[in-house]
Parts: structure tokens; C-alpha cells; sequence
């Protein structure tokens, strides 16, 4: 490692061939993918591929590790630094929120598809969570409607669900 | 470090293990400029989702939301039962523990309801049922890592809490709401037993006094108590038992103490646990007045209760001390004064400095005058209760329509009232459902049987008429008065959202019943007692039937020929018979069963059911 580790700079390739350059720092703690490919092995300007990703889910993929750099460093207690840390935390949430609300289904499947490959939980947590929400309150046909999911249950099986089981435990 | 062309990938990139070839992870490798990426191969939608589907459903917590989602698909059902961790039985019958606990087997919190809830007008037998032994053993060995139980209208005997003690390690909170069959000695190997619990909270249980003194068994270090409710237990504490432990549990926030409890050891309580929120103060009184010592500085232990926001208890107030509480008024968000038989002034000198309260539940004695008070004070007001102090049909309410209206027209935040009174009009009725439209539960109980609008002598139609209507978020509501089959008719066109529907000495005809039974699509539990319906009312319901938790309907007019009939008809229904087998019948009741209690279940007859009770 020749330069030091939080100014260095990554090049990220997409799988339709797009070159990103970031800072290590900014990716490094959020994607556990790139931090353990550069922990095994990463001199200057390496190029990473990042074949499962496209360039568009990439970019908002990386758009959100740059709004997300340091949200986890927490103050030492002094007053203002710990206002400074909540209303910053307030603004991060905020952002997440308008960051995941009009996702169209197609890039919330492969920002998920990301998250996952990249191993990034907090935005894992955060794209789940959106999922879940779009579940909640529908019925299950709904459900399948917009995720785009077989019902692989026979009429039978199905009948027997419905009426039987789902009661019980409501 | 050197680059190398074509380098397989380290192995803690993890490739996922291809169960299917759609599940093909690439994993990417460094290259310098001339390297080719890898092929890669992109799982379908629902692929993708299957891999994150369980950290999905863990933030499904609605009962509803995780049922639809067992229905989705195989992979969803599974995963569903995966990751349910909070497992509800709203009726011990409908499903049996073994099928419980075969479907789900990741669960960390049960919550079990028993007996309907008219079993607490004693209209049931007392061994009727609604055991939790079942329950407990199969629990032991399918979760030993249970951390919750909460039952409410249950058989539980001592022999079930030393199983649930020695099975669950991690046990932590338990609570019994309306649940009978327990002692003291019970609690004792609960508290000794489980060295991790929080919560212990005893609400209307009756409990029987073993002469075991189960306050001394929790553990001699600090507890990690947050909740100690007995408010209901009728046995003497060992108070200084309880003074050590309140000293050694720093993270109790909940104390009710119960009856025996006198004003003097709330005081030494009170002192020595000022983090306290919700506070239960046992008599309010000196039950022991020790003649020479001077009296304690009560309101200074209430004002230096900082956290107090919900005070209970009153069971035998003695006015001369509610001054004491005036300084924790202005943050009380939930009083319950509904054992203290206090008057119109008392109350008014309590309630000015209540104007942050949320719940009230009170007594009769305040009046009308005092029910004015409150609309005058408690613009925050969401739940109210009033109670009788004499439940008896001829007496002289001191609460009626006027304080009702004054309610509604200072309280406009109202979400749910239960009201007892001797005379209601429509007109208040009217402007209660206009005034607070924010309404959830609606219970209106007149005493004394078909008492018509007090003013007009009209039947109570158009009030209750008028709540369906206007009140659009209701799921809850309890009818009186003289009512006749219209009241039932608009129930049925405007309650589309009632869940819960009691009924008493109301209706004219089997129509009334029909009506809701074909509009209340909504409706889960229904309970009547004493009306005109009979076997051609409740044939109306056979399509709705399996939707319901439950059916009960007493003193009806309903045959063992019409409950056979809807047994043969339902085969998934339980379909309970009560019957006094001697009781002296007059004319009118001669050939009408005393009860019918019917309800679906995966499990068909239960076994346990006592001699009275017969399964058609």
C-alpha cells in the first residue's frame, strides 16, 4: 500500500463496462465486497470488477455510500457535537427515505441484487426494509402482483391454507 | 503484490453454493487494464428476493401482514413460519399447541386467550376449561428459549408455573390477565426460579393464598424487575420483603401494590423508588393507624416522583389524602380512580391539574358535575370509563345524559368510552357520535332492562344508529336500552369496520341478528345474552360463521334442534351446548338451551370439557 488509505482512490468497473472513481474511504466501510478485496490484495488505481452490477444501480449505489461516509462516528459527549450528530443522523434519515421512496420495482430487484453481492448491510437493511413496507397492509395476490412471483401452492394446498390456518393465528 | 491475469477468486469472496444454476453468484477478480470480466449470470426476481426474504419478514410485525405473506408462495410460507418470533392464539381452542408449535419454531413470545369474556358475569361453569397445561408442555420442549407468556383467560394452575420456571432459561416477562387456578406458591418458583424476569404483572387473576411468602423468593442480588403488578391478589405481603426488593431491583418502573397495602408502605416505597412511572397505591389509607408517630410528608414522595404518568390503585381512598397526589398531576397521563368512591368536589380538586390525561376511569359517585370537571380539564382525554358503584337496575344513577354530552362536547379527542348508567337520551348519543368522530370502541351499557330514551321514551335506535354512522373508525361496540330490530338494522348497513359486538336484553325479532350477521363483514366476536333470537337467526349466519373467532349467545331462543342443525351444517365449528341440568325453568324457557358457544378450530371437539358442556 503506497499511499495512505483514506485518500486513496478506487476504480470500480460495472458489468456494461463503466469505470467509477471513488475513494477507498467512502466504500470501504459500507462494502464488505471491496474491503475484502482490497484487504487481500490492492496496490494504487486497481480496478475492481464489479460484473453483477450495472453502471445505473452502481452509481446510486455508490451515491449512497457518499451520503452515508462517517454516519457512524458518534460524539464524545460534548453538547453541540452531539446536536451537530443527531441532526445529522435526522438529515441522513430523511435523505434514505426520499433515496428509496420512488424506486420502480426493476432497480429496487437490482439495488437489492447489489446489496446483497456487495455485502452492504446498512443499505441492505434499508432496501428491506422498503420492501417490507411495500408488503405491508396488501393481500397476497397483491403481493404477487408486484414482485412478480409464481404461486406455486396447488388449488388444493391453497384452498387448505386459506381456510384453515392463517385464522388460528391471527 | 503482484497481478495476476485470470486469478481465481480468493475464497472468502464467497461463490454462493449453487443449489439451482439461477443462483449463480460471480464473484469479481482484480485485473489490471487487459483483463475480460466474468460471465455473469442474473438470478430472477424472486430469486433475489428469496436470498433476502427472512430479513424482509422480520420487519413484518402485523399479524395480518405475516399471514398474507405465508400465502404468497411455498418459499414464503416457510420462510414466514421461520421467522414468526411473536405467536398469538386468540383462541386456545381454534388450534391445538402441538400444531402451533410444529409450524412455527423460531417463537419467543406467546400470547393465549381462553374463555369468552362473558365468563366474567359468571355465566360459565368454573372448570370449564381454557387449560394452559397443554400449552406449557408442549412449549417446554418445542422453545426452550421462550422469553414471553402473557395469557388472559386461563386456567393456570402452580403446577404449570414451575413448569414454565424450570423450562424457559430465558424467561422474562409474565403476565396473567383474568386467569385463575394459581397461588402464592406458584409465584414463589416463578420468582426463584426465573432469575431474568422483568415482568411479572398479576391483572384480575384471582389468585389463592397458599400462605407462601413469595415476595422473600426472588433473587437476593439485583433483579432485573421492571414490572411488579398484584393489585389483585387478596393476600398480605411480606411488606419489608417487598420494601428489600424494591431497594435491589434499580430497574423497576412498574408497582402496583394491592389492597392490604397501607398509605404508610406506599410512602417507603414511594422513597425508595422515585424512577417509578406507573404506580399502583394499594388502599390509600391507614390501615394500621400507630398511634403517636408522625404522619409522613406524602406529597413530597409524589413530588419527587418525577416519572409518575400513571397512578391506580384508591382501593379503600381515604379523601383527607389526595391532596398527596396534586403534585404529579400536570404530567398524569392514565388515573384510575375506579375504586375510590370519591364525590363531586374531590374529584374537581384532582382533575383541574390533569391536562395532560389520556385515560380516566372512574366511579359514578362523581356525578354528572364531576364528569363536567373532567370535560373542563382533560382536552386530551382518549379513553374514559365510568363504573357503578351499585350495579343494580332500580337504583338512582348519579350519572346521565348530561354528563355523557359534557363529555363529548369538552373530550373531542375520544377514542373509547364504557359507560354505565341508569337513563340515556338519544340526543346525547347523537352529539357524542357528531362530537367525537374519532371513536373506536363505543360501550353504552343502560341498567335496567329495555330502558327507553329517558326524555322522548323512544327505543335508543337512532343514538346507537347515529354511533355506526358517524363514528367511521368503529370496531368496537355494547348496545342497551330498548332497542329494536331498526338499531340492529343500521348496525348492519354502517358498522362495516365492528369486529366486536355485545348485546343484552335487546332486539324484537330474529331480523335483528340477521341484519348484522349479512352486513358486518368485519364482525369476529359476537356475544349476546338475553334477546329474542332464535334458531332461524342463527342459521342467517352460516356464511359468516368461519370468519368469526367466536359466537355466544345465553338466555336466546335457541333449541338443541336449531344448534345440531348448525353443527351438521359447519363441520369445522365447535359447537358448544351449556345447559343447567336442574335449574328450575319458568314457561318461557322450556325448550331453549341456557348457551351456546360456538367457535372454529382446526381441532374439532375438545376433550376436556366439563359434564355441563355438550358438544353438538
Amino acid at each position: 500500500m503506497s499511499s495512505s488509505d483514506s485518500e486513496r482512490m478506487l476504480k470500480l468497473k460495472s458489468s456494461d463496462g463503466v469505470t467509477f472513481d471513488i475513494k477507498d474511504a467512502i466504500v470501504v466501510t459500507k462494502l464488505e465486497f471491496i474491503k475484502n478485496i482490497i484487504e487481500d490484495c490492492c496496490g494504487d488505481n486497481d480496478l475492481i470488477l464489479v460484473p453483477n452490477v450495472n453502471s445505473e444501480i452502481l452509481a446510486m449505489v455508490l451515491e449512497w455510500c457518499k451520503k452515508h461516509v462517517g454516519d457512524d462516528i458518534i460524539s464524545d459527549g460534548e453538547d453541540d457535537e452531539e446536536n451537530e450528530y443527531f441532526s445529522r443522523k435526522k438529515e441522513i434519515k430523511k435523505w434514505d427515505a426520499e433515496f428509496v421512496k420512488n424506486l420502480d420495482q426493476g432497480v429496487l430487484y437490482h439495488l437489492l441484487m447489489a446489496a446483497d453481492y456487495l455485502n452492504a448491510k446498512q443499505l441492505l437493511d434499508l432496501l428491506t426494509q422498503r420492501v417490507a413496507d411495500m408488503i405491508k397492509g396488501k393481500k397476497s395476490e397483491q403481493i404477487r402482483q408486484i414482485f412478480n412471483i409464481k404461486n406455486d401452492f396447488t388449488p388444493e394446498e391453497e384452498e387448505a391454507i386459506k381456510k384453515r390456518n392463517p385464522w388460528a393465528f391471527e | 503484490m503482484s497481478e495476476d491475469d485470470d486469478r481465481s477468486p480468493p475464497s472468502d469472496l464467497g461463490c454462493a453454493d449453487s443449489e439451482s444454476s439461477s443462483k449463480t453468484r460471480n464473484c469479481s477478480g482484480i485485473s489490471g487494464s487487459g483483463s475480460t470480466s466474468v460471465e455473469v449470470q442474473a438470478p430472477y426476481p424472486d430469486q433475489v428476493l428469496e436470498n433476502v426474504l427472512e430479513n424482509v419478514l422480520c420487519f413484518l410485525t402485523s399479524r395480518r401482514d405475516r399471514s398474507a405473506a405465508s400465502l404468497v408462495c411455498k418459499s414464503w410460507y416457510r420462510a414466514e413460519a421461520l421467522t414468526r418470533s411473536e405467536l398469538f392464539i386468540g383462541n386456545c381452542y381454534a388450534v391445538s399447541p402441538r400444531r402451533a408449535t410444529t409450524r412455527f419454531t423460531r417463537v419467543r413470545s406467546v400470547a393465549i386467550k381462553g374463555k369468552p369474556r362473558f365468563a366474567d358475569f359468571n355465566l360459565m361453569p368454573p372448570n370449564w376449561g381454557a387449560h394452559f397445561s397443554p400449552w406449557v408442555a408442549t412449549m417446554a420442549k418445542a422453545y426452550p428459549w421462550l422469553e414471553k407468556i402473557y395469557l388472559k383467560r386461563m386456567s393456570v394452575t402452580d403446577e404449570n408455573l414451575a413448569i414454565l420456571a424450570h423450562s424457559f432459561p430465558s424467561f422474562k416477562e409474565l403476565a396473567l390477565v383474568c386467569c385463575e387456578g394459581f397461588g402464592t406458591s406458584g409465584l414463589a418458583v416463578v420468582a426463584s426460579k426465573c432469575r431474568q424476569l422483568k415482568v411479572l404483572d398479576l391483572i384480575e387473576s384471582e389468585v389463592l393464598d397458599d400462605d407462601v411468602d413469595w415476595i422473600s423468593c426472588f433473587p437476593e442480588s439485583h433483579t432485573c424487575l421492571e414490572s411488579l403488578i398484584f393489585d389483585c391478589v387478596e393476600c398480605l405481603i411480606n411488606f419489608e420483603a417487598l420494601e428489600r426488593l424494591v431497594v435491589r431491583s434499580p430497574y423497576l418502573k412498574k408497582l402496583r401494590l394491592n389492597r392490604l397495602a397501607s398509605i404508610g408502605q406506599l410512602h417507603r416505597l414511594m422513597v425508595r423508588a422515585p424512577q417509578l412511572t406507573h404506580l399502583g397505591t394499594g388502599s390509600f389509607t391507614t390501615l394500621d393507624a400507630v398511634q403517636g408517630e408522625p404522619e409522613p410528608d406524602y406529597a413530597s414522595a409524589f413530588a419527587a416522583s418525577r416519572s409518575l404518568v400513571c397512578l391506580s390503585g384508591f382501593r379503600e381512598a381515604s379523601p383527607e389524602f389526595l391532596f398527596a397526589i396534586y403534585p404529579v398531576c400536570a404530567n398524569l397521563t392514565s388515573l384510575n380512580f375506579s375504586y375510590a368512591t370519591i364525590d363531586v368536589e374531590e374529584l374537581k380538586s384532582v382533575i383541574c391539574h390533569c391536562r395532560k390525561l389520556q385515560t380516566l376511569w372512574v366511579l359514578d359517585t362523581i356525578c354528572d358535575e364531576g364528569l363536567q370537571a373532567v370535560a373542563a380539564s382533560c382536552k386530551e382525554l382518549r379513553e374514559l370509563r365510568v363504573f357503578p358503584v351499585e350495579a343494580q337496575e332500580d337504583f338512582e344513577s348519579p350519572v346521565s345524559e348530561v354528563g355523557f354530552q359534557a363529555i363529548s362536547e369538552g373530550c373531542r379527542k375520544l377514542e373509547s368510552i364504557l359507560y354505565f348508567c341508569q337513563r340515556m337520551t338519544n340526543a346525547a348519543v347523537i352529539a357524542m357520535s357528531k362530537n367525537c368522530p374519532d371513536l373506536v370502541v363505543f360501550r353504552l351499557c343502560i341498567m335496567g332492562r329495555h330502558r327507553p330514551d329517558y326524555v322522548t321514551g323512544e327505543p335508543m335506535d337512532e343514538g346507537f344508529g347515529a354511533i355506526v354512522m358517524n363514528c367511521k373508525k368503529l370496531t368496537r361496540l355494547a348496545v342497551s336500552g330498548l332497542l329494536t330490530d331498526r338499531a340492529f338494522d343500521y348496525i348492519g348497513k354502517y358498522g362495516k369496520l365492528v369486529r366486536t359486538l355485545s348485546v343484552a336484553f335487546a332486539g324484537d325479532s330474529d331480523m335483528g341478528l340477521k341484519y348484522v350477521l349479512e352486513g358486518c363483514p368485519n364482525l369476529q366476536k359476537l356475544e349476546i345474552r338475553d334477546s329474542p333470537f332464535g334458531d332461524a337467526a342463527l342459521l342467517s349466519g352460516l356464511h359468516h360463521y368461519y370468519n368469526m373467532r367466536f359466537l355466544w349467545m345465553s338466555s336466546c331462543r335457541l333449541t338443541r334442534e336449531g344448534c345440531t342443525e348448525i353443527a351438521r351444517a359447519l363441520p369445522r365449528m365447535v359447537v358448544e351446548v351449556m345447559q343447567e341440568a336442574n335449574a328450575v325453568r319458568d314457561e318461557e324457557r322450556r325448550g331453549f338451551i341456557d348457551t351456546l358457544y360456538m367457535y372454529r378450530s382446526l381441532e374439532g371437539p375438545r376433550d376436556d370439557a366439563p359434564e355441563v358442556v355438550e358438544i353438538a
